[in-house]
């Protein structure tokens, strides 16, 4: 090929500004598939057994939890009067927002053609589903009887009673469940051509079969490659609204209820630039150190970390934002309940729930403004840490702030979370990350065949390797 | 079925027969028969049994009891029961029957009309036929329902102490008891001696007279820890003959109460607060209001409920008493002069000026805990003021013809009594602590006790025999005015226990043993009619018309005066002089309802403390000892020494400490254990209840929980509880609704409701064609906090208690409540002091002197319910005559209704609280279905093998059972629940009518045909129920009053239950007159909801310029 293209006259393209090229140091189509494949084929590496292994405790201690709970009652937490929802609701907004990010990234980004979403949207849309796994236990067991979950499904039965489509909890149920399958369906369709490149490179039987099972016959055909492309487009415009809907109706269970402080209109917008940025907060911290021990430098580089610290700071400022401005409507409004509730949020006995979300997701992004922190990736992880704590704050100030002093001040009562808050809340990791350990080892965490398609030697019009230029320009 | 009439199984005292070949056969057959406690089948009654097996077991032994009356006198007493396996006359299985009874207390008793369904008492209610009463009961009489089912009651005859203690056969206990009456009826009854509790009882004051003549060298002997009959005491001192003081509150216009809890502790409280509210419930200004005055140290119901309240150490309230004395004219010495203690002057010279203006209509009382000398100064004030027979009423009232505990010590420890009979009374536990009880008592040869639970006193005594609760035994009483009412059966003794009279007539070997002959043969000494016709009556009516005590002139002795005179002015308590002041509890009273955990669980009225006591201190004393909540203390007074958690009281007054009695007992049942600290070692003869000289000491480090349902104390300055004084009520009328928040201006031009509504109510059409709109009124001014209205709705409606652990998390499962705000002067309260913890409220400074509030708060059964519209499943809707019900079995508890609602009225059954125990109630770790087992048995087969088998004991599960009132649901865990306005009482009542109309279609039921639970327990009468589409209805009109307003109005949420504001009647001269606290503090946040103009300014402005907005 090199030969051919030596003779061929290409004209002096005119000056144009180069890009970062979004694959480092000039890999070719072979190293990218070598590389993440080698992630699942070779032996599993001692960090990942010493990450495993604790998981799959923690997702036993979840298992645990949850059979404690459901055999018991709801009473094994601590939520109580008046502040009948904790950390099960706590923990469900917080997972759900950031399983915001993975679909953001591959569907929003997709469309606005975004090319360095490839080294990271596979990650984060499995990252997106595990979370949403791990959100969905929590409104599906925190309910006083289980076992009656099937009710908040429009399933016609003899009892002739539908749900009641007025209540939030019901948009809840419509908007996950839709979201879930959606992502997984999104997921699973651009993991396709992958499965396929694994199917080939399948050294044993079994391997060989459910790859291929999945892989649903891809033979690399151009038919194949039209009919992914539009399908994929299609499920990324599907996904697009879903990406703001899910967030927004998270954000209803609050807005449609008459409480000071979480009667507030700004909640759907606020609560989607939450979850974008809690979500982009939980990518930097997964991929950080997957990168370096997976050894990904030159497919997630540094302008992706770059970029992504960028949209966090983005997503951090509109939060802060709303934080403000939620002071601002509690004054401006001169209902004495909502101005109640704000200096209480600041100043009562919970004050340091806010100062920690004000803190961790108001402060600590604005450093991301700078560029040597954007570039120091033990600052960034360490940062992406603290916003995950935010965000987690965030909803902390919104549920149990929000329920322990409201209108009736002999209501008033002081919230702690047991043990077993605490226990299923870590079960919760031992889900997530049991899953996303096993996914990296089984299934490519990189979009192979998207990566390569953003190599400059993907471009038709590229001169191949050893010509001038050795990135991508587009 | 046909039934063979039984051999009698109780052994015969006197001569000796046989009761047929068998016995003489003496067969084993025979034997085990007469060995069984109960008839065949009834001791069954141990084994896990279904409801409907119960009613089997419980209608078959009626049907033997009731065979073969025989006329012997050795017979049971539930032979007089009709057999319900022959089912009464007009009985319909499935509809409830309603019998008049009365519940015994002290000095009086409440007539009752009890709730029987299928042979069980479910539910009291006081007996609206009685003259004056208005149904309203207490809440002792709404909790002992509970009693009867307790299933640590006493259940067995037994013998022996300690290790020896081993169950007897009712046979067996009956000889014995026999034999002891043989014993005494040779020596006339030398060595005999009787310890009972007071009662009011004819029936016992006849048998008593009876067995005095019989046994003339027996002893009788009366204790009672809560000594409530000084009152009589020293009426009959300072009147010179056997009288009783009736204290009329409804004729009263001024009151003053000296350390006297007439709206809480003292004795017949609930007929006090009828009479109290009575002339506070006022319709329009122009009605006026009675004015209370309280002087105490504890923060009592009479002091929330107070006008004005001075706050003062109760070992000074005799010099309060002796300084209104002197400024009224009453020649009391030097006693003003010598006195140590400082209290504002003006307060008493124009509280003596008030009580003088309306003299004939005042009315001063003194509390059952201050001595002999400030009852006695009191009834000579009474006299000044020309209040006797006006307001205080002399009635004749038989001296006490017993003599005290004390005087059994010295009997006792002089060796004289030989076999000593404890009717009721728990004397090792309550008993004065100097008399050294438990070992006193053992000088006695024998102790026989009959008692309800195998107390403290029970398993020290050789013999124990079971006594039957009031809804097992016939019986009779008195109640205050001296009304003869008859306590009649609804049941026959679950346990074969014994009613008191019976015992005491089979201890003295009288011949008429059987309690409902004696009960009937004193109606006809009293009545003088003994026909049929005028017993059944008696029964039926629940009261025997025309049998109250006379009313008797008595001119005061001023001699009684000078006796009173002499008493020492007391030193001024300070940090190294303190109080204690032991009251009595309202809910334990004395200890006696230590199990019955609907009282445990019960919010103290003031404290809002359940499931313990505690020491209660102002601020001022906590910081000067340094000391703070949940702190373990000990306290000693006179070498005695007490442990007790500090729990700082607003509107305490300082160096006292409130130490309720009742708590901290040793020999309790399942419920009661290690509830509180016993306060009764330091109550001796000397003393009283007020101890003085006491010291206090903090016990290294230790802290001692304490569940409050009510943490946070101030009402923030919230038009929660709107309040006014006369003269704001009577220059804005309004005021009430001035204090609603804002609504935009309605345009000029609108017509109809306004603010509008942005999307139509659906309940708006169902309006239109529903017959009835259900709406409750709750009076603020009648309301005085008891509590009563609680434990009627718990009682109800199959409410479970939680126990202490899970109080203490919130989850209490009242779906009424009363709220109980402190307010102060706002400007004492720091602008920053709303943001603390709830706990920091200890220390601050507004706490001192505060005014409280209650409010009843439970389901506002809202029109446009904020509950209903995020319920994802359909669970709580609104019906068409206004109810907003709630399906359990639609429940799946997201517990969102609970999140929206702005009152917080719903409950969460968080754990399976009917189906645990308490024990299995205690966190951290709750015990899993799956791993627990009870009785032995895995938890899950007993569920495989019976769906209602959960972790209590079979015995307790049982007995609780019986309880529950069919026509409410018992609610699993899991689900939400709150109050349903008594939905089974709306719907049985609509039935009814519906049947009643026939042909004529008038299916509208009455007004006041339904009242709620709460409504008709409630003493005051502040509760109204029902059709608020009825113009005429009573609650119609009271939401028509001015007064009337809805809280959290500006959520429209258009609650139907709305509150008639209150209004506070302080005296302008008074030195503490001031705007009631929560509208300063509302106006503080607000402004002055009447304008530019302060509330109390423009009092003195032309009447013509204000208000109009």
């Amino acid at each position: 090929m090199s030969d051919a293209a030596t003779e061929i006259k290409v004209p002096v393209v005119p000056a144009e500004l180069e890009r970062v090229p979004l694959v480092q140091n000039n890999r070719s189509f072979g190293w990218i598939s070598d590389r993440v494949s080698a992630i699942t084929e070779g032996k599993a590496p001692k960090w990942w057994w010493w990450s495993f292994i604790p998981s799959v405790c923690l997702l036993g201690l979840l298992g645990a939890m949850l059979f404690y709970q459901i055999t018991t009652g709801v009473g094994v937490w601590g939520n109580h009067h008046p502040t009948m929802w904790g950390w099960d609701i706590i923990n469900f907004v917080w997972w759900i927002g950031i399983g915001h990010a993975g679909t953001l990234i591959s569907a929003i980004l997709f469309l606005m053609r975004q090319r360095w979403r490839t080294a990271v949207n596979r990650a984060a849309e499995a990252m997106t589903i595990f979370a949403v796994m791990c959100a969905g236990i929590y409104p599906g067991v925190h309910v006083g009887r289980v076992w009656f979950d099937w009710w908040l499904f429009p399933i016609p039965t003899y009892q002739g009673l539908w749900p009641q489509f007025r209540s939030p909890l019901m948009w809840d149920v419509f908007a996950v469940s839709t979201y879930f399958t959606v992502s997984v369906l999104f997921w699973y369709v651009g993991l396709i051509p992958d499965l396929a490149t694994m199917r080939d490179r399948a050294k044993t039987k079994i391997k060989q079969f459910v790859y291929g099972f999945f892989a649903l016959g891809w033979t690399g055909s151009n038919r194949h490659w039209s009919n992914y492309e539009k399908a994929y487009l299609i499920l990324a415009g599907l996904s697009t609204p879903l990406v703001l809907s899910v967030h927004s109706i998270v954000s209803l269970d609050f807005a449609v209820s008459q409480l000071p402080g979480w009667h507030t209109t700004i909640f759907p917008p606020y609560f989607v630039a939450g979850a974008v940025f809690s979500g982009f907060g939980m990518v930097l911290t997964l991929l950080i150190p997957l990168r370096s021990m997976c050894h990904l430098e030159d497919i997630i580089t540094m302008r992706h970390i770059d970029v992504m610290c960028k949209v966090t700071l983005a997503t951090g400022c509109i939060v802060s934002y709303a934080y403000v401005m939620e002071f601002i409507i509690a004054w401006y409004s001169g209902s004495a309940m909502e101005k109640f509730h704000f200096m209480n949020r600041a100043l009562g006995p919970m004050w340091w729930g806010w100062v920690m979300m004000m803190g961790c997701n108001m402060i600590v992004p604005q450093l991301f403004w700078f560029k040597k922190v954007r570039s120091n990736l033990v600052i960034v992880f360490i940062m992406s840490i603290f916003i995950n704590i935010g965000m987690w704050f965030e909803r902390f100030v919104i549920v149990v702030v929000g329920l322990y002093r409201e209108f009736l001040p002999s209501n008033w009562g002081y919230f702690k979370p047991t043990w077993v808050d605490i226990c299923t809340y870590l079960g919760t990791f031992g889900l997530f990350f049991t899953c996303f350990l096993l996914f990296m080892r089984f299934l490519p965490m990189i979009a192979i065949s998207e990566v390569k398609g953003v190599t400059p030697e993907a471009d038709p019009h590229h001169p191949s390797a050893g010509g001038h230029g050795n990135g991508g320009k587009h | 079925m046909k039934t063979i009439p039984p051999t009698d199984t109780t052994p015969v005292t006197g001569r000796h027969y046989w009761r047929g070949l068998d016995q003489l056969a003496d067969t084993p057959e025979f034997k085990t028969f007469l060995e069984r406690e109960f008839p065949a089948n009834a001791s069954e009654l141990t084994d896990p049994v279904s409801r409907r097996h119960f009613v089997k077991i419980m209608s078959a032994s009626f049907a033997l009891a009731g065979i073969g009356l025989g006329a012997t006198g050795c017979r049971r007493p539930e032979d007089k029961l009709l057999p319900f396996g022959k089912a009464a006359e007009g009985f319909i299985h499935g509809t409830s029957q309603f019998f008049a009874t009365a519940m015994p207390t002290r000095g009086g008793a409440i007539p009752l009309v009890a709730k029987s369904y299928e042979g069980r008492p479910l539910k009291v209610e006081g007996n609206a036929m009685f003259p004056g009463s208005n149904g309203g009961t207490d809440r002792f009489a709404q909790a002992s329902i509970l009693n009867l089912y307790d299933p640590d009651r006493a259940t067995r005859f037994a013998k022996g102490t300690g290790k020896d203690r081993a169950s007897i056969t009712s046979g067996e206990a009956l000889e014995a008891l026999a034999g002891i009456a043989n014993k005494f009826a040779a020596n006339q009854g030398a060595g005999l001696a009787l310890l009972g509790e007071r009662t009011n009882s004819p029936s016992r004051r006849r048998l008593h007279q009876e067995i005095a003549k019989k046994l003339p060298q027996a002893k009788w002997y009366l204790y009672d820890a809560i000594d409530s009959e000084i009152h009589q005491r020293a009426a009959t001192k300072a009147f010179g003959k056997s009288v009783k003081p009736l204290f009329r509150y409804d004729v009263a216009d001024t009151i003053l109460a000296l350390d006297c809890d007439f709206i809480g502790g003292e004795e017949d409280a609930h007929n006090s607060i009828r009479q109290f509210t009575g002339k506070r419930k006022i319709e329009k200004p122009e009605d006026g209001l009675n004015r209370l005055y309280a002087v105490e140290s504890l923060f009592t119901l009479t002091g929330v409920n107070a006008d004005h309240r001075l706050r003062i150490a109760a070992s000074a309230v005799i010099q309060v008493a002796a300084a209104i004395a002197a400024e009224l004219g009453v020649n009391v010495g030097a006693m003003v002069s010598n006195s140590k203690v400082e209290f504002d002057k003006k307060w008493i010279v124009e509280c003596a000026k008030d009580l003088k203006a309306t003299g004939g209509k005042s009315l001063v009382v003194a509390g059952v805990r201050q001595p002999m000398a400030v009852h006695l100064i009191v009834a000579a004030i009474n006299e000044k003021l020309g209040n006797i027979g006006k307001t205080v009423e002399l009635v004749e009232a038989p001296a006490t013809i017993s003599a005290g505990i004390s005087e059994l010590a010295e009997s006792l420890n002089k060796g004289e009594v030989d076999t000593l009979v404890i009717a009721g009374a728990n004397p090792i536990y309550n008993a004065p602590a100097d008399l050294k009880w438990a070992a006193t008592q053992r000088k006695a040869k024998t102790v026989v006790r009959l008692g309800y639970y195998e107390d403290e006193t029970g398993v020290s005594a050789d013999w124990h025999f079971p006594l039957a609760h009031y809804l097992e035994s016939w019986n009779d009483g008195r109640t205050s005015d001296g009304t003869l009412v008859p306590v009649q059966p609804l049941i026959a003794p679950l346990f074969g226990g014994l009613s008191d009279l019976e015992f005491m007539a089979r201890l003295a070997g009288l011949t008429e043993t059987n309690p409902n002959k004696i009960v009937r043969a004193t109606f006809a000494t009293i009545t003088g009619d003994s026909s049929e016709a005028a017993w059944n009556k008696f029964l039926h009516d629940g009261f025997a018309r025309g049998t109250a005590a006379k009313k008797t002139g008595a001119s005061w002795s001023s001699s009684s005066l000078s006796e009173a005179l002499t008493a020492l002015t007391p030193a001024a308590t300070s940090k190294d002089n303190l109080e204690v002041v032991l009251y009595r509890d309202a809910k334990m009273d004395d200890g006696r309802y230590a199990n019955n955990g609907w009282l445990q669980e019960l919010p103290d009225p003031i404290t809002k403390i359940t499931w313990d006591n505690a020491v209660l201190v102002s601020r001022t004393t906590a910081r000067a000892l340094d000391v703070e909540n949940g702190d373990v203390v000990e306290i000693s007074a006179g070498g005695k020494t007490i442990k007790g958690a500090i729990w700082t009281q607003p509107g305490m007054a300082d160096y006292s400490l409130g130490i309720a009695l009742g708590y901290g007992r040793e020999q309790v049942g399942r419920v009661g254990v290690g509830t509180g600290f016993n306060g009764f070692p330091l109550y001796s003869g000397k003393t009283g209840y007020i101890v003085s000289g006491v010291s206090l000491k903090k016990v290294g480090g230790e802290k001692y929980p304490i569940a409050c349902t009510q943490t946070h104390w101030s009402m923030e300055g919230r038009a929660i509880v709107r309040e006014a004084n006369l003269q704001q009520f009577k220059d804005h009328p309004d005021f009430a609704d001035k204090m609603n928040a804002p609504v935009p201006p309605r345009p000029a031009n609108h017509v109809g409701e306004w603010p509008v509504s942005l999307y139509p109510n659906p309940l708006d059409e169902a309006k239109k064609t529903a017959l009835h709109q259900w709406g409750m009124a709750i009076d603020l001014n009648g309301c005085v906090g008891c509590g009563t209205c609680v434990v009627a709705c718990q009682s109800e409606n199959n409410i479970p208690i939680v126990g202490k652990d899970l109080v203490s998390r919130g989850r209490e499962m009242h779906w009424l409540r009363i709220d109980r705000y402190y307010s102060a002067d706002p400007t004492k309260r720091a602008w920053n002091s709303t943001f603390k913890p709830d706990e920091k409220q200890q220390f601050e400074e507004w706490i001192d002197d505060v005014q409280a509030v209650n409010q009843p708060m439970l389901c506002q059964h809202c029109e446009a319910a904020p509950c209903e519209s995020v319920c994802p499943v359909n669970a709580t809707v609104h019906d068409h005559e206004g109810l907003n019900v709630m399906a359990y079995n639609r429940c799946v508890g997201t517990r969102y209704c609970s999140n929206n609602c702005p009152y917080k009225v719903r409950r969460f059954n968080y754990l399976d609280y009917n189906k645990r125990s308490l024990k299995e109630l205690k966190g951290p770790f709750y015990p899993t279905t799956l791993l627990h087992s009870t009785e032995g048995e895995w938890d899950l087969a007993r569920w495989w093998k019976n769906q209602d088998a959960g972790m209590r004991l079979d015995d307790e599960w049982d007995l609780i059972r019986m309880l529950k009132n069919p026509d409410v649901t018992v609610r699993m865990r899991g689900v939400m629940e709150k109050c349903t306005f008594c939905i089974q009482r709306i719907e049985g009542a609509k039935i009814a009518q519906k049947v009643k109309a026939g042909e004529s279609g008038d299916v509208v039921v009455p007004d006041g045909t339904i009242k709620t639970a709460c409504e008709q327990a409630c003493p005051a009468g502040a509760i109204v129920f029902g059709n608020i589409a009825d113009d005429n209805s009573r609650v119609a009109k009271l939401k028509k009053q001015q007064r009337d307003y809805s809280v959290l109005d500006f959520l429209d949420t258009k609650p139907r239950t709305t509150y008639l504001a209150k209004v506070r009647n302080p005296n302008p001269a008074m030195p503490d007159y001031a705007d009631p606290f929560t509208f300063d503090e509302f106006e503080k946040q607000n402004g002055n909801p009447f304008g530019h103009h302060g509330g109390h300014d423009e009092a003195h402005a032309p009447a013509a310029a204000k208000g109009a907005h």
